[in-house]
C-alpha cells in the first residue's frame, strides 16, 4: 500500500488531483458562479502559458518580460498550418509546438548566457522586434487586423471524432491539454533536472563550479517554455477563433509576469494557477465595476514585489505552517529527500 | 553627390535624435550610478514627462482643471516653458515616490529590484492609459519653433534644430551641475563609491532619493523634447529605455562624454534607418540593442557588477 | 610528475600585472598551501589555477593534461574542485539537497527525467558520508540558511568535496572563523584529506602552518619562498616579514 502510494506520488499528487477535479468539473458549475462558457476556456489556456512561463521566472529565476511574443507565434503557426497545410488539429498543435519552440531554442542560445537585467532587456527586444515583425508582415499574419478564419477543428480519433466547436466541447480539449501539461511539467521540476535549474536560480555561479552546463540548462528550460507557449498559443488561436498580433505586445507580456508572481510563483508550482484565476476574476468581476482594474492589479503586484514576493501561494504556505506550528511539535527529520520542505517550490 | 546631399535633413534628425538619447542615457545613467538597480520604469516616466506637459500646455491635454480655464488664454509661449519647467519636477516627485518603494528591495536578490521597477512601468503606462486613453496626442509648439524652411534646396525640420540645441544646452548645464558645484560632487563620489560617501556623513537615503527625482525629471524633459518627434502615446516608454540601456552599453556606465557620444551614435543609426526605411527605425534600436550586449557583453567599467548580476 | 602544476602562469588586469611568472606543483596526497598578504596575488592566482580566469601566458598542468583556459566546470568534471571565500552555498536547499547537486553520479543522471532522487539510496548514501566528513550530521534537513557561520563554512566545504575530487582547492577557510571555529576547522581538513590532494590558501598562518606538508609564500605576484613549515620557519625572509613573527 505505501508502495503504491509512494509511486502515485511521483507522478500525481494530492494537489494535482484537487486541481483536475476543479478544473474538469468547470463547465458544470461556471454559470452559476456568475461567469461564462468562454472564460473558463481563456483560463485554463493562460494558465498552461503561465505554468511554462514559470519554469523561467519562477523556477529559474530568468526574467523574461517578452513572453508573449511566443504566444502570437504559437497562434500564428497554428492558423497558418490549418488555413495553408492541413485542417487537421493534432497536426497543426504540434506545428504550434514545434515552430514556437524552434524559434524560442534560437532566441535562447542569444540570451542564455545572462541573466538579471541584460537577460530581461534581452528578452524585451526580441519580443518588441517579434511584435513588429508579426505588425507588419501582412501577407502572413494578416498584421494589424490579425489571421482570421481560424476554425476550431474537431478532434479525430480515426474511429470516432468530437466537434470542439461547442464551448463546452473545446473546454475539454483545453483541459486535456492542461492536464497533460501539468503532470509533464510536475515530473520535470521533480527531478534531478528541477533540482539544477532552482539551484541555479540561488547560485547560477557555484552550479557551473560543480560542472554543470549552466548554458545548456538554461536554454534547454527557455526553450520548453516556448514549446508551451506554442501550444498555448494554438489553443487560443483556436479559442478566438483568430490569431492576433496584441498578445505580443510588451502590456501582455507584462501581465504573464504580474499574473505569475502574485500567485505565487516563486514558491510554489501551482502558484501560477491561482494567479491566472486571480487575474481574470478580476477582469470580469472588478471590470465591470471600474475601467482602472488592470492599474490595481498592477499596483497590487507592485505591493506584494516589495512586502510578499512569495505571492498568494507564499501566504497560504505561511498560513499553513502556522496552523501546523500550532498544532505539534515540528516532524521528525526522516523525510526522503522528494518529500515538500519549506519555502522550495516542491507542492 | 546628390544622395548624400538629400541625406542632410536626416542628419541633423539623427542627431537631435542622438543628444535626445544621451539626454535620456545620462538621466538613466546617474540613477544607475547611486542605486543598485536599472531603473525599467524610466521610459515610463519619459512619457509622462510628455504627458504632463501636455496638461499644462493645452486644454485639449486630456485632464482639464476647471479654474485653469483662464490659463489656457495666455500665448503659447509662456504655457509652453511653464510645461517644460513643472512637467519634470512633477515627474522627478513620481521618481522620487519609486525610489521610496525600492527600499525595501535592497540587499536582496537584484530580480526583485527589477521586476519592481518592471511593474512600475507597466502601472505608470496603464495609468496615462487609464487618463489620456489610447490615442495620441499632439504637443502644440510656439511658432518659432515649428514647421519647416527651405534651405539650400532641401527642407529643414526646425523643430529638429530646436531640439539639438536645447539638448546640447541641457547636457551643458548638466555637465556644469556635475563637475562644477559641490551636489555634483557628492553623486559622483556616490556613484562611485556609496560606502565611502556614508562615512563622509552623507546621508546616502537623501541622496539616493534626490539623484532619483532628479534623474527621472531629466527623462521627463527629454520626453517633452521628444513629443513632437515621437508622437505622445502610451507605449513610447519602452522605446525610450532601450536606447537609453544601449548607450550605457556602449559608452560605458560612469564616463559622461561616452554617453553623449554613444548617444548620437545611436541616434544616427536611427536618424538614418528613418531616411531610409522609416517604418523600421524603433526597430533599429531593438536590433542593435541585441548586437552591442551580445558582442559588447563584459565592456563595461564602474558599476558593471549592478549590470552583470 | 606533480598532480598539478602551474607553469610561468603570467597574469596582468590592465598595466597591474597580478601575477609574474609564477611557478607552482602540488604533489599528490599531499596538503600545499599558498601563503602571503592581501594583495599579493593569491585570490587571482587561486582564480587563474581553479579556471576562472585565464592566464595571459603560461600553462595550468592537471595529471599531465594541459588546462589552461578550460572552464570552471569543465575543470570540475576532471576531478578539481574549489570551495569560496565568500559563502558560496544554495541558501534556499537543505544541507543534504545542497551537497547532493555536487555528488558527480547527480550530476550524471541530471538530465534523466525519470530520476527518481528521493529513491536513490546511493547518491544520498554518498552525500550523508560527505556530510558527516565534514561535521554536520543531524544536520541533513536543515535549511542552509539556518545555519551558523561555521556550519555554512562547513557546508561550504562539503560541496566540493561531494564532487569526489582527486583535487581540492580551499579559498581562506578560516575567514571569518573565531579561534574555536578555526581549530575544529582543522580537525575536518585533517579528518578529510586521506587520499586527497589539498590546496589551501590562506594568510592564517598558524592554521596553515599546523596542516601542510608543504607551503608556497607569495608576494607581489611571485613565489617567495617555499618548503615545509619547518623549513619555511628558519627562511630569512619569511622571518623578517610580519608572518615570521606569527609562525
Amino acid at each position: 500500500m505505501t508502495y503504491l502510494r509512494d509511486r502515485v506520488g511521483r507522478w500525481v499528487t494530492p494537489h494535482m488531483l484537487v486541481a483536475l477535479v476543479f478544473f474538469g468539473t468547470l463547465p458544470l458549475w461556471i454559470k452559476s458562479a456568475g461567469l461564462y462558457d468562454y472564460i473558463g476556456i481563456e483560463i485554463v489556456i493562460w494558465i498552461i502559458f503561465a505554468l511554462g512561463y514559470n519554469l523561467l521566472l519562477g523556477y529559474t529565476g530568468l526574467p523574461s518580460f517578452g513572453h508573449g511574443a511566443f504566444l502570437g507565434i504559437g497562434g500564428y503557426a497554428f492558423g497558418w498550418f490549418q488555413l495553408n497545410v492541413m485542417p487537421n488539429l493534432w497536426l497543426a498543435i504540434i506545428f504550434a509546438i514545434v515552430i514556437t519552440a524552434l524559434i524560442g531554442a534560437a532566441v535562447a542560445v542569444f540570451v542564455s548566457h545572462r541573466r538579471g537585467i541584460y537577460f530581461a532587456l534581452l528578452t524585451i527586444a526580441f519580443g518588441q522586434i517579434f511584435f513588429f515583425v508579426a505588425s507588419k508582415w501582412t501577407s502572413l499574419t494578416g498584421g494589424e487586423d490579425g489571421m482570421l478564419n481560424i476554425k476550431r477543428l474537431p478532434a479525430d480519433f480515426g474511429f470516432v471524432s468530437f466537434s470542439l466547436q461547442e464551448n463546452a466541447a473545446l473546454y475539454y480539449f483545453v483541459f486535456a491539454c492542461f492536464a497533460v501539461t501539468v503532470v509533464v511539467l510536475w515530473r520535470l521540476v521533480n527531478s534531478p533536472f528541477g533540482k539544477v535549474i532552482r539551484a541555479i536560480k540561488q547560485n547560477e555561479m557555484r552550479v557551473g563550479f560543480l560542472g554543470y552546463n549552466v548554458f545548456f540548462f538554461k536554454w534547454a528550460v527557455f526553450t520548453i517554455s516556448c514549446a508551451v507557449a506554442g501550444l498555448s498559443g494554438g489553443l487560443l488561436a483556436m479559442a478566438q477563433e483568430g490569431a492576433y498580433v496584441q498578445v505580443m505586445s510588451l502590456q501582455w507580456s507584462g501581465i504573464i509576469v504580474l499574473m505569475v508572481l502574485i500567485g505565487g510563483g516563486f514558491v510554489s508550482f501551482w502558484g501560477p494557477v491561482v494567479g491566472t484565476v486571480v487575474f481574470f476574476v478580476a477582469r470580469d468581476v472588478l471590470g465591470m465595476f471600474t475601467e482602472t482594474w488592470l492599474l490595481w492589479y498592477g499596483l497590487m503586484f507592485m505591493v506584494l514585489v516589495m512586502f510578499k514576493p512569495e505571492g498568494i501561494a507564499g501566504m497560504w504556505q505561511d498560513f499553513i505552517n502556522n496552523q501546523n506550528n500550532r498544532r505539534a511539535a515540528p516532524p521528525p527529520v526522516t523525510a526522503p529527500v522528494a518529500a515538500p520542505v519549506p519555502a522550495p517550490a516542491s507542492e | 553627390m546628390d544622395f548624400l546631399f538629400n541625406l542632410l535633413p536626416h542628419l541633423v534628425n539623427g542627431l537631435a535624435l542622438g543628444l535626445l538619447f544621451a539626454l535620456i542615457a545620462l538621466g538613466f545613467m546617474l540613477i544607475i550610478g547611486v542605486m543598485e538597480v536599472i531603473n525599467l520604469a524610466h521610459g515610463s516616466l519619459f512619457a509622462l514627462g510628455a504627458y504632463v506637459a501636455l496638461v499644462i500646455v493645452t486644454p485639449e491635454g486630456g485632464m482639464v482643471v476647471p479654474f485653469l480655464k483662464p490659463w489656457f488664454g495666455i500665448d503659447i509661449v509662456p504655457r509652453y516653458v511653464a510645461g517644460l519647467i513643472i512637467a519634470p519636477f512633477v515627474v522627478g516627485l513620481f521618481g522620487m515616490g519609486l525610489e521610496i518603494c525600492l527600499r525595501r528591495t535592497y540587499g536582496k536578490d537584484p530580480l526583485y529590484g527589477l521586476l519592481l521597477t518592471f511593474g512600475a512601468a507597466l502601472v505608470i503606462e496603464e495609468g496615462i492609459r487609464v487618463i489620456w486613453g489610447h490615442g495620441e496626442y499632439v504637443l502644440p509648439l510656439p511658432k518659432g519653433i515649428r514647421g519647416g524652411f527651405f534651405y539650400g534646396d532641401l527642407i529643414w525640420s526646425t523643430y529638429r534644430f530646436y531640439a539639438a540645441l536645447f539638448s546640447m544646452a541641457m547636457i551643458g548645464l548638466l555637465w556644469v551641475f556635475i563637475e562644477k558645484t559641490p551636489y555634483g560632487a557628492i553623486i559622483k563620489a556616490g556613484a562611485h563609491d556609496s560606502e565611502m560617501v556614508r562615512a563622509l556623513g552623507i546621508n546616502l537615503p537623501r541622496l539616493r532619493l534626490f539623484v532619483f527625482g532628479f534623474g527621472t525629471a531629466l527623462a521627463a524633459i527629454a520626453g517633452i523634447i521628444m513629443a513632437p518627434i515621437w508622437g505622445i502615446r502610451p507605449q513610447v516608454g519602452v522605446d525610450a529605455v532601450i536606447p537609453a540601456f544601449v548607450v550605457i552599453v556602449l559608452g560605458g556606465v560612469g564616463s559622461f562624454w561616452g554617453a553623449v557620444i554613444a548617444g548620437l551614435l545611436v541616434g544616427m543609426v536611427v536618424g538614418l534607418t528613418a531616411a531610409f526605411l522609416s517604418d523600421w527605425s524603433l526597430l533599429s534600436m531593438y536590433l542593435l540593442l541585441l548586437a552591442v550586449v551580445t558582442f559588447r557583453a563584459r565592456g563595461l567599467m564602474g558599476k558593471a557588477s549592478v549590470l552583470e548580476n | 610528475m606533480a598532480l598539478f602544476e602551474a607553469q610561468k602562469v603570467h597574469k596582468r588586469f590592465g598595466d597591474h600585472v597580478v601575477l609574474e611568472q609564477i611557478d607552482l606543483s602540488f604533489e599528490e596526497n599531499t596538503l600545499s598551501g599558498i601563503m602571503g598578504p592581501n594583495g599579493a596575488g593569491k585570490t587571482t592566482c587561486f582564480n587563474v589555477l581553479t579556471g576562472r580566469y585565464k592566464p595571459d601566458r603560461g600553462r595550468v598542468m592537471f595529471d599531465g593534461r594541459d588546462i589552461t583556459g578550460k572552464s570552471p566546470g569543465a575543470i570540475a568534471k576532471m576531478g578539481i574542485s574549489r570551495s569560496f571565500q565568500v559563502m558560496n552555498v544554495f541558501d534556499e536547499y537543505t544541507v543534504l539537497d545542497n551537497v547532493l547537486l555536487a555528488v558527480p553520479r547527480v550530476r550524471r543522471r541530471s538530465l534523466n527525467f525519470l530520476h527518481d532522487l528521493g529513491n536513490d539510496s546511493l547518491s544520498t548514501d554518498k552525500a550523508c558520508v560527505v556530510i558527516g566528513k565534514v561535521g554536520l550530521k543531524g544536520k541533513e534537513h536543515t535549511a542552509a540558511s539556518d545555519l551558523s557561520y561555521g556550519e555554512r563554512r562547513a557546508l561550504e566545504i562539503g560541496i566540493a568535496l561531494a564532487a569526489e575530487p582527486r583535487l581540492l582547492f580551499l579559498d581562506e577557510p578560516t575567514a571569518g572563523l573565531g579561534t574555536e571555529a578555526t581549530a575544529k576547522l582543522a580537525d575536518m581538513i585533517r579528518r578529510i584529506k586521506e587520499g586527497l590532494t589539498i590546496v589551501i590558501i590562506e594568510h592564517e598562518m598558524q592554521f596553515l602552518f599546523s596542516l601542510a606538508d608543504h607551503i608556497n609564500v607569495v608576494q607581489w605576484g611571485q613565489v617567495v619562498a617555499g618548503g615545509a613549515p619547518d623549513v619555511l620557519r628558519a627562511n630569512k625572509w619569511v622571518q623578517a616579514s610580519n608572518l615570521g613573527k606569527l609562525a
